[in-house]
């Protein structure tokens, strides 16, 4: 299994060197003047030749890959030419934010779904059945937005319940950063009131981010537990007076969910990549907005380190997938 | 398995599920009532600050970051603005225009508690100079390097290169820093990567906390020096990007101000309970730029045509608050002429104007850009189609990038026919306009791409350098009225600024320039 993984791990580096080439192209080839727009309205042609020759924008771009490289080795991401912040250290910040929320829909999808098509399934062509096919559609149907806008309006105006935005009350102090996870950093600090606080910010956007994996992943559970219950060795199991729990969570979730943690491995790419609306709506400073605002003004070295963070996680979050179907699975063998 | 056995044992579980679900979700919220009974002010805003250096940053949440972490010689107040006291506790100036005197208030200290003296005000402009970024360009070719002197530790004297009228109007945006905290941390690169995230200020308010992408919060420094203080003890920029969230904000008393309020939001939030809303002119114009260089409309019959077959009612319907233009200078400005005579829609004018083109009748293709996503600019063009029908010219509407709109405006070649642009004047005198929109020397840029009239540029800088009023204004009348002639624009609107505020907030006074950037050392809560 090592072997298995430190290969994925390899295969990482052409992956990720690949993705810069890509995007020093594309960036060169599109004809916008991110440099114009930068130095302002109001500066000269020479104020423009300076601030990309501060930049090294006005080598050649071999050069300009070659230094970005050079620095990349050292962890150095580069700079934003709009803010002239090192875009590593608004990784770091904007990162934590959008892992948080992706984490919590996921959790979400999974923790619902998974039993919910369990459920669908057993209960094959009743109203359970209806119900979740249903809502499984309306969920998918939904854009995120429109469902995070009709969550404010419900939980935060009319009702109260729910913070309109942010990740914390703006007027509290936060826990203290450790992992930038602010319901991890809370529980780290031992602080339940903040961790209750934190948990009411994640709601919404959560919720809103979820629903379409949930639908997906219940249909996906639905359709396998379906497969699996016409299995040889279920019906012997029911011949054997087995009792129904015991069938169904010991020998038919198990089987079933395996083909569900691929699509769950695919989602949690996909979330990553697609927070930017759920984002904007609930004001949750994360790296989609980041990466929007990036990519609108052609400020391209974060766009490079967003991709770079994204096309990582990706990987890695399918290497540790293809792990769990050997846990679940002994028969699997990494080869 | 029986279907009934297992759906007593799921039931459960789900409701046990949802219960806890419903629980977690119906605590209780910490409001933002709290920040109030802290006398807190919350602004809600969709712009991040990008960077603290007030010598590089520019954009309306670094102007609002810098106006109250900072001070210049002189703030900006009042409607019409007027250069009032900050640093600089008076000025003279000498008859001819070149030299300005300014006497520092010597109770003025930096957050860390050094005096502010000339040596700083000295360091600061040349600093601002030197890096030749931010607001530098408002004194680029006015004040040079080495004609600020500190006469003594409270004064400081500019020699200026040549008389700029609006030499008090730009100072509220150059400010200073603590010469010893920038040189002790100056790096390879004049301190900016240290005054990125630091601050070397002396203004009424020190950084708190930052947390990028979603707030920013002040309070008040030890050492408050400035007098007329309300009784804020801090101040908290809140991103909210979008602008239905910020009035939401605004109607539930969550944030005391929002700042990007649509004209629909102003609608929504007429009658609320404790909000007022703020429309107010201001000196923000919106313009549709002709390519008077390249191209059809090149020909200044054309253009004259274009202008008379504007349907400007549907353009200031789709402003919303706003208030037609009348010529290139915003309403209210010094030298402004409200009786200059400006195009109208008259179809009749427009086919004579065609009629003496090299398209009399017409049957051509204009094409038109607009920043992809600004509906405004989206209707805008929509509306130019409508009117443009009645002279047989058919529109060819293109969203657009506005960083690629940026690189179209380099060459006459590039630069489409039409081209919708905002210019927010950036100090309260008519040359910021003027310059920026009309001057040849901004052609390549989007302020001012193509159009060039060597008689307006004279009297633009005839302006600049003219420090008698009267004579300003006449010299102004002439330069609209020419610039009129060429038609180079079609003269859309002035915005009226749109602010929500809470009826908490004491002390507010609307001024025309950067008004969405609020001081807020006088405010109370």
């Amino acid at each position: 299994m090592l072997r298995f993984v430190l290969r994925r791990l390899v295969l990482v580096l052409p992956v990720l060197l690949g993705m810069t080439v890509m995007m020093f192209i594309i960036a060169r080839l599109l004809p916008g003047d991110p440099v114009a727009l930068a130095a302002g309205p109001n500066a000269t042609a020479a104020e423009i030749a300076a601030y990309a020759a501060e930049f090294g924008l006005d080598q050649p771009v071999t050069v300009q890959y070659w230094r970005y490289l050079s620095g990349l080795l050292g962890g150095d991401f580069g700079v934003s030419i709009f803010s002239r912040r090192p875009v590593l250290d608004d990784l770091l910040t904007y990162l934590p934010a959008t892992l948080e929320l992706v984490l919590a829909a996921m959790f979400l999808a999974v923790v619902l779904g998974i039993p919910a098509g369990l459920a669908a399934a057993v209960w094959r062509n009743r109203w359970p059945d209806y119900l979740g096919r249903v809502a499984a559609l309306a969920a998918i149907s939904m854009p995120r937005f429109f469902l995070g806008l009709l969550l404010q309006l419900g939980f935060a105006m009319w009702l109260l319940w729910l913070p309109l935005g942010g990740r914390f009350p703006i007027i509290l102090e936060p826990p203290p950063l450790v992992t930038g996870f602010l319901t991890l950093d809370a529980l780290i600090a031992g602080d339940g009131t903040a961790f209750a606080t934190a948990c009411r910010h994640l709601a919404m956007p959560a919720i809103a981010m979820c629903l379409s994996p949930l639908a997906t992943i219940m249909r996906m559970m639905r359709a396998s537990t379906i497969e699996v219950l016409q299995q040889d060795y279920v019906m012997t199991a029911r011949a054997l007076g087995l009792p129904a729990r015991q069938i169904v969570f010991k020998y038919v979730a198990k089987n079933a969910v395996s083909a569900t943690l691929t699509v769950i491995g695919l989602y949690f790419g996909w979330l990553l990549g697609g927070t930017v609306l759920v984002e904007t709506v609930f004001d949750w400073p994360g790296l989609g907005l980041y990466a929007t605002q990036a990519i609108v003004s052609q400020d391209f070295m974060p766009v490079i380190g967003v991709a770079m963070v994204i096309g990582l996680l990706f990987v890695l979050v399918n290497l540790v997938v293809d792990l769990l179907y050997g846990v679940i699975n002994p028969k699997v063998r990494y080869s | 398995m029986t279907p009934t056995a297992l759906s007593r044992i799921s039931r459960r579980g789900l409701l046990a599920l949802s219960g806890a679900g419903l629980a977690a979700m119906t605590l209780t919220l910490p409001r933002a009532a709290l920040a109030e009974g802290r006398n807190i002010l919350v602004i809600a805003a969709g712009q991040d600050i990008p960077n603290f250096d007030p010598h590089v940053a520019t954009g309306y949440s670094a102007s609002f970051f810098l106006r109250n972490v900072y001070d210049p010689l002189v703030r900006v107040a009042g409607n019409p603005p007027q250069a009032v006291p900050a640093l600089a506790e008076s000025w003279e100036s000498s008859a001819d225009g070149l030299s300005h005197t300014f006497r520092l208030n010597p109770a003025a200290r930096f957050h860390n508690g050094d005096a502010v003296t000339a040596d700083d005000v000295v360091y600061s402009f040349e600093r601002a100079l030197r890096l030749a970024k931010g607001n530098s360009w408002m004194i680029r070719g006015i004040v040079e390097p080495g004609r600020i002197t500190a006469v003594d530790a409270g004064t400081v004297r500019f020699d200026l290169a040549a008389p700029f009228a609006a030499f008090l109007a730009v100072l509220p945006w150059i400010f200073i820093v603590n010469k010893a905290q920038v040189e002790a941390n100056l790096g390879s690169d004049d301190g900016m990567a240290w005054l990125l995230a630091n601050t070397a200020g002396s203004g009424p308010f020190a950084v708190k906390r930052a947390q990028p992408g979603a707030l920013y919060e002040l309070e008040r420094p030890a050492t408050l020096w400035q007098p007329g203080a309300g009784n804020l003890t801090g101040v908290i920029w809140q991103i909210i990007r979008e602008t239905a969230s910020q009035r939401l904000a605004l109607q539930q008393g969550e944030v005391h101000f929002a700042v990007d309020l649509t004209s629909e939001d102003m609608d929504s939030l007429r009658d609320r309970p404790g909000v007022i809303r703020v429309i107010e002119p201001e000196y923000r114009t919106f313009s549709i730029k002709m390519n008077t260089a390249y191209g059809p409309m090149a020909d200044v019959e054309l253009r004259k045509a274009v202008s008379y077959a504007t349907n400007y009612q549907a353009i200031v319907d789709a402003a919303g608050y706003a208030d037609l233009m009348i010529g290139p200078l915003p309403l209210g400005i010094l030298g402004h002429n409200p009786a200059l005579e400006v195009y109208r829609l008259n179809l009749e004018k427009a086919r004579e104007h065609l009629a003496r083109s090299a398209h009399p009748n017409g049957g051509l293709t204009l094409r038109m850009v607009h920043v992809n996503g600004l509906e405004q600019q989206r209707r805008w063009a929509l509306i130019m189609l409508d009117s443009l029908k009645a002279l047989n010219i058919d529109l060819e509407i293109q969203p657009m990038l506005w960083p690629d709109m940026v690189a179209a405006c380099q060459k006459p070649e590039t630069f489409p026919d039409l081209f919708p642009v905002y210019q927010t004047a950036n100090y309260g005198d008519p040359d910021n306009i003027a310059f920026a929109a009309y001057h040849s020397s901004r052609n390549g840029g989007w302020q001012n791409a193509v159009y060039k009239n060597p008689e307006v540029d004279a009297l633009i800088e005839a302006g600049r350098r003219e420090i008698d009023t009267a004579k300003r204004v006449g010299i102004y009348g002439r330069m609209q009225e020419m610039v009129v002639a060429d038609a180079p624009d079609i003269f859309g609107v002035l915005e009226r600024r749109k602010l929500g505020m809470r009826d908490a907030v004491k002390g507010f006074v609307f001024a025309p320039v950067a008004s969405n950037a609020i001081e807020c050392h006088g405010l109370s809560l």
